[in-house]
């Protein structure tokens, strides 16, 4: 399938994927060699970036040639650890597209803050190598969309680290719920919660030596660097991540569509502030986070509703979980968490709780290992990938409509189909967003 | 090895010599800045209820260690805002004084507080924010000699946790690893005495060693281990160490002419031959003992330590220094540390749970264990004059009284 244009069906569009896919699997359909080594490269060498990389490597089917960060001292303890773990020699980059252009990588990992997500995919997949890009795809929806304009233009697998699709006790959760083990269910409850207090600037500084802090802004605003910001916190920066509900919340939006079959809510709201955390600040001395400490997103999907919650402040100490999902049903409430595995609590009160454990990798607690081995076979076997583009796409836009609504303080409504906002032109506008130059945002 | 057997008769004549004095623990790692206590004739042997407490106290949020002289336990911690240094009656729990300042939480990927441990020298307390506030206490009264901010004196980069090492009293010198390489402020002044680039520290602390007729300062930069004459500030030997994000925090481990230094995030530990006038040489590298926070133990040719991040349950392992092969280790011990006295562990676990074993390649095998106290424990236990203190991220502290009766 050769449209360029989003189909205007959802038939169309999973016509035009398995197609995409079908090609892409066809110069690999010979059986798979499992002794093959792919070209490797990984863009944003950061600690997920290296987490990424270090299933990738044991998986021993992957031959590690690259390595790109804009930071010079992130790069080199990158390349140290590939040495120690397999013995490759890769060559450092700081800018993505040389090392797109001098390394030809079958594979390309992407690990960079948010908003380069898409730029780096799609010059990744034009360059004719398979994805695996971190969640969510975009920064902005309309990045997500020409992400899987090109996956499919390329015909190539990008698979997005939604690894909670295939987390075993995900998936056990998710099958206890299809049991009908929770009877019928009718609202469901997403949230992550911690702990924290007012926040004070944090005085700007340098960027480190040799980093170049012009290129890791990239598209987005140039900011003066602050080491809140980097490394790690841009994830609370508006201008580059999306708060915890484009961190935290798209995994549990995730989950929410893989349960429900659904594939978008007719509706958003979203509220939340900064009333513990205080006015953002950005000035010439320092900075704070500017993202919300607490926010409600409310979706709603037309057979059910789901309500999105995150604070940062006042743990949650009354009740039992700090993070996951609460799917309500008639027979009683299950929560799908993290480390905590699944519990389902009966509504009898006689009826035993039933458990299971998480199965996690560690450090970190995620399942990358299954996401990497999906995603080889996805290539190889030309299988659907567990979170592929497409899939990743829809759920990837769920908390970009929750942050247009909290922008806007408005419920917006959302056509799913052409993936455009109803009615009001001002928050339709900011399905995208102005790129800084020399960068164009992408179609 | 004819070096390694001199050293160690040195350390034992030196035990012998200071059984004759109180057995005090006035800076981080201890008197001889190796995380060993010249302790003895204290109890291994607990019922099972666990060793009898002497009291409790609280101190605030962090993961300061304490110091101890003169009957006075001194830590930091941090609450509403401020940092607090506590002055606590070692034998009551007793708050003798506290000296409060405005500073930051600075809760980046952790819940924040005070990271750093003062120092307690000739009758004085030195202490350093993450943030550069620095301060010189009286340390009966508490109040200020003198203070400053040296982060905004020199204008040295704040690492992204903020300065972490503890300070090293040196002749008239306070030794501070702020800057690439150090920063010394004369100690009765604060006045700078000699001063490093501006740039990003590691969390170490200096560890003084003798080289000919000088004392080098070892600690760590945000890319390397470094070696400064400790008069004059001027580079000795520097050894290139990166880790994830400049996290070089543990405590560089100097014996003769070898330093061992380790660090998590997957990093792991080498051993060099160094201070010989030449470039330091590798000599072996490994992912065996990775420490994250706090630096392993050297004793008799073999090093204890907690292997793995906070972000693991990590392990407590014992490897052989020469070699760095792996002898034991104790899965699921958390990311806690030890203290060796009279030979023995005293080991406190990422949760509160504090054993007592022989420290010995042979394996672990506790004499007594018991969960002293709750919480998430990263602060390495100190034992001094019979009396374990030990500390939570909340600020609880619990003394426990391991003196014979």
């Amino acid at each position: 399938m050769n449209d360029p244009i989003l189909p205007g069906r959802r038939r169309f569009l999973r016509q035009a994927a398995m197609a995409g896919t079908a090609f892409a699997a066809a110069p690999f359909l010979r059986a798979a060699d499992p002794t093959r080594r792919f070209r490797t490269v990984l863009i944003g060498c950061g600690w997920w970036g290296k987490n990424i990389l270090r299933e990738a490597i044991a998986s021993k089917r992957v031959q590690v040639v690259g390595l790109c960060d804009v930071d010079t001292a992130t790069r080199e303890v990158a390349a140290e650890q590939v040495n120690d773990l397999n013995g490759d020699r890769p060559k450092t980059y700081n800018d993505y597209r040389e090392l797109l252009e001098k390394e030809k990588p079958e594979i390309v990992i992407i690990a960079t803050p948010d908003h380069w997500h898409a730029l780096q995919t799609i010059a990744a997949a034009r360059a004719g190598a398979h994805v695996f890009v971190e969640k969510p795809t975009g920064h902005t929806v309309n990045e997500s969309r020409a992400m899987l304009r090109a996956a499919r233009d390329g015909g190539r697998v990008v698979q997005v680290g939604l690894h909670r699709r295939i987390g075993p006790h995900h998936v056990s959760g998710m099958k206890f719920l299809k049991s009908g083990a929770v009877g019928d269910v009718g609202m469901v409850r997403i949230f992550a919660h911690g702990g924290g207090g007012r926040e004070r600037p944090t005085p700007n500084a340098a960027a480190p030596d040799g980093m170049d802090w012009n290129l890791w802004c990239g598209p987005a605003p140039l900011r003066p660097f602050n080491p809140r910001l980097h490394p790690g916190g841009w994830r609370n920066f508006l201008d580059y991540g999306n708060g915890t509900l484009g961190d935290w919340g798209v995994h549990w939006l995730d989950q929410v569509l893989l349960w429900s079959g659904e594939k978008y809510p007719r509706r958003v709201f979203s509220t939340g502030g900064r009333p513990i955390a205080g006015p953002a600040v950005n000035d010439a001395t320092g900075q704070t986070t500017d993202a919300p400490d607490h926010q409600v997103a409310v979706y709603d999907f037309e057979s059910f509703s789901c309500v999105w919650e995150h604070r940062k402040f006042a743990e949650n100490n009354a009740e039992k979980h700090r993070i996951g999902a609460y799917f309500y049903g008639t027979k009683g409430t299950l929560h799908i968490g993290w480390q905590d595995g699944w519990t389902f609590h009966p509504s009898d009160s006689k009826a035993a709780v039933v458990h299971e454990d998480s199965q996690l990798q560690q450090p970190d607690g995620h399942n990358l290992k299954l996401l990497w081995a999906d995603f080889l076979a996805a290539i190889e076997d030309g299988k659907p990938a567990v979170a592929g583009i497409e899939i990743a796409h829809r759920s990837s836009v769920l908390p970009l409509l929750g942050m247009i609504s909290w922008r806007t303080g408005r419920s917006v409504a959302w056509d799913g189909e052409k993936e455009r906002i109803v009615g009001d032109p001002e928050a339709d506008a900011m399905l995208s967003r102005p790129y800084r130059g020399p960068w164009v945002y992408p179609t | 090895m004819h070096r390694r057997f001199r050293l160690v008769a040195i350390a034992v004549s030196l035990a012998a010599v200071s059984l004759l004095r109180a057995g005090d623990w006035p800076q981080w790692r201890g008197p001889d800045h190796d995380g060993i206590s010249k302790e003895t004739g204290w109890t291994d042997r607990w019922p099972d209820a666990g060793p009898k407490v002497a009291w409790k106290a609280e101190v605030g949020l962090g993961f300061s260690s304490f110091v101890v002289a003169a009957g006075r336990a001194v830590t930091l911690g941090h609450g509403d805002e401020h940092d607090m240094v506590t002055c606590l009656d070692v034998a009551t729990g007793k708050t003798l004084w506290k000296h409060r300042y405005p500073s930051e939480l600075g809760d980046k990927f952790f819940e924040g507080g005070t990271t750093g441990t003062p120092t307690i020298a000739n009758g004085r307390v030195f202490a350093l924010s993450r943030w550069g506030d620095m301060f010189c206490l009286d340390a009966a009264t508490g109040a200020v000699v003198w203070s400053k901010n040296v982060q905004k004196e020199t204008g040295a980069r704040v690492p992204d946790w903020g300065f972490g090492g503890a300070p090293l009293v040196h002749g008239r010198l306070v030794v501070l690893n702020v800057g690439e390489a150090g920063l010394a402020l004369n100690r009765e002044t604060g006045a700078v005495v000699w001063n490093s680039a501006p740039k990003a520290a590691g969390y170490s602390t200096p560890v003084p060693v003798t080289a000919g007729a000088a004392t080098l300062g070892v600690m760590s930069a945000g890319n390397a281990y470094v070696a400064v004459n400790l008069a004059d500030g001027k580079p000795a030997w520097s050894v290139r160490w990166l880790t994830q994000y400049g996290v070089n925090a543990s405590d560089p481990i100097l014996s003769g002419d070898r330093l061992f230094v380790s660090s998590g995030y997957g990093k792991g530990a080498a051993l060099y031959r160094v201070g010989d006038g030449t470039e330091p040489v590798q000599l072996w590298k490994s992912k065996t003992l990775r420490t994250q926070l706090n630096a392993a133990v050297l004793f008799d040719g073999h090093l204890y330590g907690v292997d793995g991040d906070t972000t693991e349950k990590a392990s407590l392992k014992c490897i052989e220094f020469a070699t760095g092969a792996e002898k034991w280790s104790v899965p699921g011990f958390g990311s806690g540390a030890v203290t060796i006295a009279d030979g023995r562990l005293l080991a406190l676990g990422g949760t509160g749970e504090l054993s007592v074993a022989p420290a010995t390649p042979a394996g672990f095998v506790p004499t007594s264990r018991a969960q002293v106290i709750g919480g998430k424990t990263w602060t390495v236990p100190v034992l001094a004059n019979g009396r374990v203190l030990c500390r939570n991220s909340r600020g609880d502290v619990v003394c426990l009284d391991l003196r014979k009766s």
